[in-house]
């Protein structure tokens, strides 16, 4: 193994960010408008002029930010230095590392490149700012920075352990996507947007072009005969089978090839299509884990799983165990790292009235309304809609209700709510930093209590809604340490 | 207060003081809404609509209604339900006058203890003490204590904190 000397990224990386013009992207715009405002002066060679001098400016600056630029994987820190005129140095310590995720873009692939990001923590404020990233070594390189700043860790943790520094790769698949599954995307709101997005960005660079080139699919085809039924129906239903596909390869090129594994004290995810990402979590600060589930995906039986970790910048997405998938396989991971609670608990049945009249209410609102107006104006339009929408309440609400639900295990609590999304979340009795037991006016005549468990990981915090009051205490004192008995009388 | 708590109270009241800081602030306020429905008697003549005179009666009012609560009614009810402790093992608060919340954050996970001091708390020597976890939403704030004995708690936490930390978050 080489000393803790500076190093370096691949040469190779020039090549990448010359291709991408990721220096000389800022000179393009720039570019533009200078041409858009002399006009090309005809010839092509001007062009390729053009071409060449911001390639090689590219290059030129690739170059330049490429020698400014070197890293550092000592024995207690990661350095990295880099700045052109004014040089930046950050440094890690290992101990604060929680997370070192191996990626590598279409472009780095090309060249056998990886990009590296190193998570560190930085408290409780989430940001960009908490990473380190080195950007395009060779993926060798890479995997051998990977293992070596993990396992230095591992050695700080686990020092009595006696394990060598680089521990035996025995790995355990614990969950392999399954093609079949991305059949849920359409059903699933985050990726039904993808394609939404690809359509509306679309729309913006038409606006961009000059009209004359827009093609007018009104002037080609004629004006359609709005009036028959069928074509509307045709085109509405084609669109839908659109945005169903959309979703599909959405969802397949962040989830392709999906994989969990388990290595010495650590999960690692390997996900995307066409950026590989490969990202670390320790087991040991996993607090909890959350399986969520939309109203689409409930219909088929799909859900998500998410871990819960401590420290952990974007955890969303890097916390993802299962991307999708049924829930029986979110079930078993989560039960894998979190021992189950037991089945949970319903709430009060006044918890159920006071969904039933949050849930009911706005539509009654506008029934009110609707029935002034009519008798005031003869408008029955708003009386109706009214109507449907307090009718509409009643199903909400008596779902929102059979949503809620807490458990307190052993060694673990679990929480659910929500309807669009359903979210059920068990976590450790270790996990909880805190307890804010929220009661309103109403909740109060009730007798009825929202308690929110703090947590240091995930959202932060994960609430049992219209829990009866008389069992926060007792709740509270199984779902934590014994410092929580300060809340029981 | 009919139905039981679901929690027990914390034993401690705030800083009298306290209430002639909430009449405070809502006396800024008052004047503030005060002012902008003046300026609406004056500059909004009669005859712009019909919807003038009793949006000139609604604004006076609201003023009212919202004086009599700001300074006599919300004051006094703050200063009944606001309550705080600190054990040997947590900090423990109630806070709110409608929507009431306790929050209890063990010492053992408690991070960083702020004291601060707004203008109108420099005004009445009084200061907040804010106990932040690892968890953006367990914070604990204890509001309007007098200064020195937030400046006691800050240091006893703290010091507390030290002893019986423990790393995991």
């Amino acid at each position: 193994m080489t000393g803790p000397t500076a190093r370096r990224t691949s040469p190779r990386v020039l090549l990448v960010h010359t291709l991408t013009f990721r220096q000389a992207r800022s000179v393009v715009p720039v570019a533009l408008a200078v041409i858009a405002g002399r006009g090309l002066q005809g010839s092509p060679a001007t062009v390729v002029a053009l071409v060449v001098g911001v390639t090689v400016l590219s290059l030129l600056w690739a170059a330049l930010a490429w020698w400014r630029t070197s890293y550092l994987a000592g024995d207690t820190a990661v350095v990295l230095t880099r700045g052109l005129v004014s040089r930046s140095v950050r440094t890690v310590p290992n101990d604060r590392i929680r997370g070192v995720e191996v990626e590598a873009p279409p472009v780095h692939r090309l060249f056998g490149l990886v990009r590296v990001r190193i998570d560190a923590a930085a408290g409780t404020v989430a940001g960009k700012d908490e990473e380190l990233v080195i950007d395009g070594v060779l993926r060798a390189e890479g995997d051998r920075l990977r293992a070596q700043l993990l396992s230095r860790r591992a050695v700080v943790a686990t020092e009595a352990a006696g394990r060598h520094s680089a521990p035996e790769p025995v790995e355990e698949e614990l969950h392999r996507f399954r093609n079949r599954w991305l059949l849920y995307s359409p059903l699933v709101g985050s990726y039904l947007v993808l394609p939404l997005a690809a359509v509306g960005a679309l729309f913006r660079l038409l606006d961009e072009v000059p009209d004359r080139y827009v093609p007018r699919p009104g002037e080609l085809l004629g004006s359609p005969d709005l009036s028959d039924g069928w074509l509307v129906l045709a085109v509405l239903g084609g669109a839908l089978v659109l945005l169903a596909l959309g979703a599909v390869l959405g969802s397949a090129v962040v989830n392709w090839r999906f994989r969990l594994v388990l290595r010495g004290g650590s999960l690692i995810t390997e996900r995307g299509l066409f950026t590989r990402r490969h990202t670390d979590l320790e087991v040991d600060r996993i607090r909890g884990c959350a399986i969520s589930e939309g109203l689409g995906m409930r219909l088929v039986g799909a859900a998500r799983a998410t871990a819960l970790v401590t420290g952990l910048g974007d955890a969303a997405r890097r916390g993802q165990l299962l991307p999708l998938g049924p829930q029986e396989d979110a079930w078993q991971l989560t039960d894998l790292l979190v021992p189950s609670p037991g089945s949970l608990q319903r709430h009060p049945t006044a918890a159920r009235r006071r969904r039933l009249g949050r849930a009911v209410a706005p539509g009654g609102a506008v029934l009110v309304a609707g029935a002034v107006l009519t008798a005031t104006a003869g408008w029955w339009p708003l009386l109706v809609v009214g109507a449907a929408l307090t009718a509409l309440g009643v199903p909400l609400g008596l779902a929102r209700y059979a949503a809620l639900g807490h458990a307190t295990g052993p060694s673990s609590f679990a929480v659910r709510s929500g309807w669009l999304v359903r979210e059920h979340v068990v976590l450790q009795r270790r996990a909880v930093v805190g307890w804010e037991v929220r009661q309103t006016v109403v909740q109060r005549r009730a007798g009825l209590a929202t308690v929110q468990a703090c947590v240091g990981a995930g959202q932060g915090g994960y609430s049992a809604v219209d829990m009866a009051a008389s069992e926060v205490a007792a709740f509270t004192r199984a779902a934590s340490g014994s410092w929580a008995s300060a809340l029981a009388g | 207060m009919s139905a039981p708590t679901p929690v027990r109270e914390p034993v401690w009241s705030l800083s009298r003081k306290a209430i002639a800081l909430w009449v405070t602030q809502g006396a800024v306020g008052t004047v503030c809404y005060g002012l902008v429905v003046t300026a609406f008697w004056l500059l909004v003549p009669l005859d712009a609509g019909w919807a003038v005179a009793p949006a000139r009666w609604a604004g006076a009012a609201f003023v009212l209604a919202y004086a009599v609560l700001a300074l006599a009614v919300r004051p006094r009810l703050r200063y009944r339900v606001h309550r705080w402790e600190v054990t040997g093992e947590a900090i423990y608060t109630l806070t709110g006058w409608l929507t009431r919340s306790w929050t209890l954050v063990p010492i053992s996970r408690v991070q960083t203890v702020d004291v601060t001091r707004g203008l109108l708390q420099q005004l009445f020597g009084l200061a907040t003490v804010a106990v932040l976890t690892a968890s953006s939403q367990g914070t604990v704030r204890i509001p309007h204590l007098d200064l020195d004995v937030a400046r006691h708690v800050a240091d006893h936490v703290a010091r507390r904190a030290e002893k019986i930390r423990d790393e995991a978050t």
